[in-house]
């Protein structure tokens, strides 16, 4: 065959004819493009090996002028990190052809990457121009915008660019400009418009779900997830997001078989372990939250939300001393929680130190805003200490919060924080508070961890047992000796759904006020790998 | 090993002989891509094969002519050419229209033809179009750009007189019915090129019938339709989007932009498949809506139609760089074929006498050939449904412990003590650190000194085996400004057991920042094995107190010790 085809190719009638007398004078050039196919097809294999090869052959042949070649390497180099000798070969090509603004994109995009915005900009301005209506142009200006800090021209930008074409990668990051921002409903907006426009987009739904758990809508918050994880059962965010709703709801068990499936995967994330420990904590198996706990303070050793949990526990398992050492380390990484500061007064309490614990009650009164419980601890404390004047004062001071938080929510409290409050108010002799008695009745009964544990804490300073305790807290007219059971204050819950939402971010803000609500830092860790 | 390296474009399933047997054609481009050879083979032998003048970039099997015997021809995209066989002989060479060259370089050149212009001048004109025109410049004009002045005078003199050519190359090709949607019907071929144009031929006269213009180089290309009633071409393009264009419409109506390079396009019916580089396969409806995405564990390196007529089925496969050929239909799954190499190149049709083969080749050369059971029902659910493996797999929690028990049994009981001694302990050890910090700032016994007026920093190496050791200070000035000028340096040391020449010595003026070394030797003069501390301390020219101290911890002299 190889035979018959040379001579017939010459009586083929065609175009080439008319050159084959003067391929003998001088040599011909080859097509400069003519093997841009297979280089391409090498690239998109990821043959990189194959296609580098390709590419040294091509430039030899042509003498370094066949620019998709140079283009391609040049793409390679910035894939194996090497962005200023991919840099200085796409300037080449846009040399070789000025008037491709795919050179100049590629020239702006490796900017970019070396994080010289502006000129990025300058660059992608100069590709505006020869291609008016690309979204990656639009797209990618919005988006050095972005990292400059120009906000309104970064959405202009990014806006234009999905009226030229939409994309998920645009809406996402319309959507972190407006959490830059701060405006959180806007950002939900733009979520809300990407998931339509691409309904199986994992990341997209789990975004827009943590947004609406930020926001308190948790009805469409678990929806979003679970879709989320429909599609990708996998998904780290979701997964952590979604197990940790289900803690608040108390379904510890399908929280752990969804966590079972990232422990799998992502076995060194803190928040995960966290978020274990809890649920084992929610299950009453303290040892097992306790070495959970461990684990994630051992991978994320500044987490001051994981050392807050374990302090927790130790409360509960009535490990003071070592409460006190994680309790402490809390502090010094979040010194601005007055929760922090109630639950070290009262491991404080528990070592006998009440001189120490009423400085710590003092400091979460100070930088407490509105958790009723700080300022029912102090009081009992107070009380306990004789100063009756000063636990009036503190119980006044609870009331009012109280009455702040039954205004705007509907929130129930914590059944043994009222009784306790009741109990203080009668032994302070303050009229029967009204302030409880709706509260009470709508009081569900809800499962309460450990606060038996708790509730014998602030006994002990009193130096009688918790059944004593308990038989006389009845009596409440008792003088100082009186146990008021203060345990009240340590172990209460107290739910405050408001907090959650406030960060918008990577800060969770809240640590929990009591052991019950640890699922909810959960969630908050859960926000923070964003 | 078949020893054969390709694409799944330069594979094509056909009856070339019209005795119902039905052979495969390989545009094979060789080890490396080095000798392109054209195979036909049948079964798993090679029937002919022959050497190719250059890398076959599609090959595809279509009938010419409505007339008996229906033999279908072979076409074989090539360079700048088709070839065209018949009866497996060279039967026509097509080759690309050329290009119309820049009539301004045209204008050029035809001047220095006529010797009219200097090559200088030449060449800044030439600079000049190439920054502005429309229409780029040919390979030899680019060449000249690039030449120094002295190669310049030669290359017009060897030049001058060859008419300026810009020629394409065919990027990719694929067959669309004339005008029945017969299965044998005639069908026309589609070319696109690298600058940018789909073409269609004539399958009789192989004269252009249309043209048309796309933003970028087509990379695949899927048609459908009768060209003569109405068609849908898809072009898959080198930057990242996929343009759709209909009969009476030289430009794309409709585009998908995929943000990242497509490496395979498969049409079914009215849906398109795509395989993205970021390892997705992406469903597409005909009119750019997308339908849905399918994650692959691993890069996606070629894919294909699977058509079972028999049954009605039809199917995606991707043939996965980990080895893997997956099966899908629509977003299901339905099974998964292992290979031992990874997959390049896929086909699936009638071979030899039977129906539904598969074909594939893989990285290192090889050739898979698999027969489908007549049989054979594909059903869904091969893939992994339900929730993950991992989900039944045990947390990984540390067994509750008898020591931890008992510790935390200790703590319940004891505490507060423990609390108090802690506390306690603490006090005294930030005590004696603060009294240890003190009483160093005062002798001045650390390597950094205290005062704020000649801030020094001192630290020593000691290098050798012995008995004589090199002994140096590197002395740093850390102040931002002030040289330090007049300092001493004094060694103490125990005069029995050590001998320096210089025990003391003035410091050079200290420029700020600059690390200074200072060596002197030491000389051990004991044989013991012993070793002792020197001390070092920096003075201030008329001060007693040190500025600054080190104590050095000699080692022992080796060299003693070893004779």
């Amino acid at each position: 065959m190889a035979e018959e085809k040379a001579p017939t190719t010459t009586q083929f009638p065609g175009t080439i004819e008319p050159q084959k007398p003067r391929l003998k004078k001088a040599p011909e050039f080859p097509i400069l493009e003519k093997q841009n196919w297979l280089i391409h097809l090498h690239y998109i294999r990821k043959d990189y090996a194959a296609c580098k090869a390709l590419i040294k052959e091509q430039l030899q042949e042509t003498q370094g002028l066949c620019e998709y070649a140079i283009y391609v390497q040049a793409l390679m180099y910035r894939l194996e990190g090497n962005i200023q000798e991919s840099l200085e070969l796409f300037q080449s090509c846009a040399v070789l052809n000025p008037q491709n603004a795919d050179n100049l994109k590629q020239v702006a995009r490796s900017l970019f990457l070396l994080g010289k915005h502006k000129a990025a900009i300058e660059v992608y301005n100069e590709a505006a121009k020869l291609n008016q209506k690309d979204w990656e142009i639009c797209h990618n200006l919005g988006v050095c915008y972005m990292y400059l800090k120009h906000f309104n021209k970064a959405k202009d930008q990014l806006h234009s660019a999905l009226q030229l074409n939409r994309h998920d990668l645009t809406y996402i990051m319309l959507g972190k400009i407006h959490l830059l921002e701060g405006e959180l409903e806007k950002a939900i907006d733009i979520y809300k418009k990407a998931v339509e426009f691409s309904p199986e987009n994992t990341e997209l739904l789990t975004t827009l779900g943590l947004l609406y758990l930020q926001l308190g809508i948790y009805q469409k918050a678990f929806e979003h997830l679970g879709n989320a994880l429909t599609f990708d059962p996998t998904n780290y965010k979701a997964i952590l997001a979604a197990g940790s709703m289900m803690q608040t709801h108390g379904d510890f068990d399908v929280a752990l078989t969804k966590y079972r499936v990232m422990a799998y995967s992502v076995p060194e994330s803190p928040p995960l372990w966290n978020n274990i420990g809890m649920c084992f904590f929610g299950k009453k198996k303290y040892v097992a939250a306790i070495s959970c706990l461990k684990r994630a303070n051992y991978l994320a050793p500044f987490d001051w939300k994981i050392l807050y949990n374990l302090g927790l526990v130790h409360l509960t398992m009535q490990q003071y001393a070592s409460a006190f050492h994680f309790l402490s380390a809390a502090i010094n990484f979040q010194p601005k929680m007055g929760e922090l500061y109630m639950l070290l007064a009262i491991a404080l309490t528990n070592l006998d130190d009440s001189e120490n614990a009423s400085r710590a009650y003092a400091e979460a009164v100070a930088l407490d805003q509105s958790n009723p419980l700080v300022n029912l601890n102090y009081a009992v404390l107070l009380y306990n200490q004789g100063e009756k004047k000063k636990a009036l004062a503190q119980y006044q001071e609870m009331e009012k919060k109280v009455t702040l938080l039954k205004g705007s929510s509907s929130l129930d409290f914590d059944p043994e924080m009222v009784e306790m409050a009741q109990k203080m108010g009668a032994a302070l002799q303050v009229g029967e508070a009204l302030v409880w008695t709706k509260p009470v009745k709508d009081l569900k009964s809800r499962h309460r961890t450990t606060s038996a544990n708790k509730s014998s804490n602030l006994q002990q300073p009193l130096g009688s047992n918790q059944a004593l305790g308990q038989a006389m807290s009845s009596a409440a007219g008792f003088g100082k000796t009186t146990q008021l059971p203060a345990g009240a204050g340590g172990a209460s819950q107290f739910s405050k759904p408001p907090s959650l939402p406030l960060e918008p971010e990577a800060d969770p803000a809240e640590a929990i006020s009591s052991e019950v609500q640890e699922q909810r830092e959960t969630q908050k860790s859960s926000l923070a790998p964003e | 090993m078949a020893n054969i390296h390709t694409f799944s474009a330069c594979l094509a399933l056909a009856d070339l002989h019209g005795d119902g047997e039905y052979k495969l054609v390989v545009g094979d481009l060789g080890p490396n891509g080095r000798q392109p050879r054209l195979k036909v083979l049948k079964g798993p032998s090679v029937l002919t094969e022959s050497p190719l003048p250059a890398l076959p970039s599609a090959a595809a099997a279509f009938l010419m002519e409505p007339h008996e015997p229906r033999t279908p021809a072979l076409a074989l995209a090539s360079g700048p050419c088709v070839y065209v066989y018949k009866n497996l002989r060279p039967y026509f060479k097509f080759s690309l229209p050329p290009l119309p060259p820049n009539p301004l370089e045209q204008d050029l050149w035809n001047q220095a033809k006529e010797d009219r212009i200097d090559p200088l001048t030449l060449k800044e004109m030439l600079e000049g179009i190439r920054e502005k025109a429309e229409v780029p410049l040919s390979s030899q004009s680019l060449r000249f750009l690039h030449l120094e002045l002295g190669e310049m005078e030669a290359f017009v003199a060897q030049h001058k007189t060859q008419p300026i050519r810009r020629q394409t190359v065919i990027t990719t090709m694929t067959i669309l019915k004339k005008n029945l949607a017969d299965e044998d019907a005639v069908s026309c071929l589609v070319l696109g090129t690298e600058n940018r144009e789909l073409l269609v031929l004539d399958p009789e006269a192989f004269t252009v019938l249309t043209k048309m213009n796309l933003p970028s180089v087509p990379v695949f290309l899927e048609a459908s339709g009768q060209f003569d009633v109405e068609f849908w071409l898809t072009a898959a393009c080198r930057d990242g989007n996929i343009y759709i264009l209909r009969r009476d419409c030289k430009r794309p109506k409709y585009c998908i932009e995929l943000s990242a390079q497509p490496v395979g396009l498969v049409r079914i019916h009215k849906t398109l498949v795509v395989g993205s580089t970021q390892d997705m396969l992406h469903s597409f409806t005909h009119k750019g809506k997308k339908l849905w995405t399918v994650p692959m564990p691993a890069p996606i390196l070629t894919m294909s139609l699977l058509e079972q007529r028999s049954r009605g089925l039809q199917a995606v496969m991707a043939g996965l760089a980990n080895g893997e050929m997956r099966i899908y239909r629509d977003k299901a799954l339905l099974n998964i074929i292992r290979t031992p190499d990874a997959v390049t190149s896929l086909c699936f049709g009638r071979y030899g006498r039977e129906d539904n083969t598969l074909i594939m080749t893989t990285r290192g050369g090889g050739l898979v050939i698999k027969i489908l059971k007549r049989t054979a029902v594909f059903g869904e659910g091969a893939g992994e449904a339900g929730p993950p493996p991992a989900q039944a797999l045990r947390l990984n929690v540390p067994r509750k412990t008898r020591l931890y028990v008992d510790q935390t049994l200790r703590e319940r009981e004891a505490g507060t003590a423990m609390h108090r001694a802690f506390q306690m302990d603490l006090y005294l050890l930030r005590l004696r650190a603060a009294r240890a910090y003190v009483q160093a700032l005062e002798s001045s016994l650390n390597p950094v000194s205290a005062t704020l007026r000649e801030p020094l920093k001192l630290h020593a190496v000691v290098q050798g085996l012995g008995p004589t050791f090199k002994l140096t200070l590197h002395l740093q000035n850390t102040s931002a400004v002030r040289p330090a000028m007049g300092l001493l340096v004094s060694c103490l040391y125990n005069e029995s057991l050590y001998a320096l020449p210089r025990a003391f010595f003035k410091v050079p003026m200290l420029v700020p920042g600059l690390s200074y070394p200072l060596e002197t030797f030491v000389e051990c003069l004991s044989d013991k094995g012993i070793s002792d501390v020197i001390k070092v301390l920096v003075l201030r020219e008329g001060q007693s107190a040190p500025l600054l101290s080190a104590h050095i911890n000699m080692p022992v002299s080796e060299g003693l010790v070893a004779a």
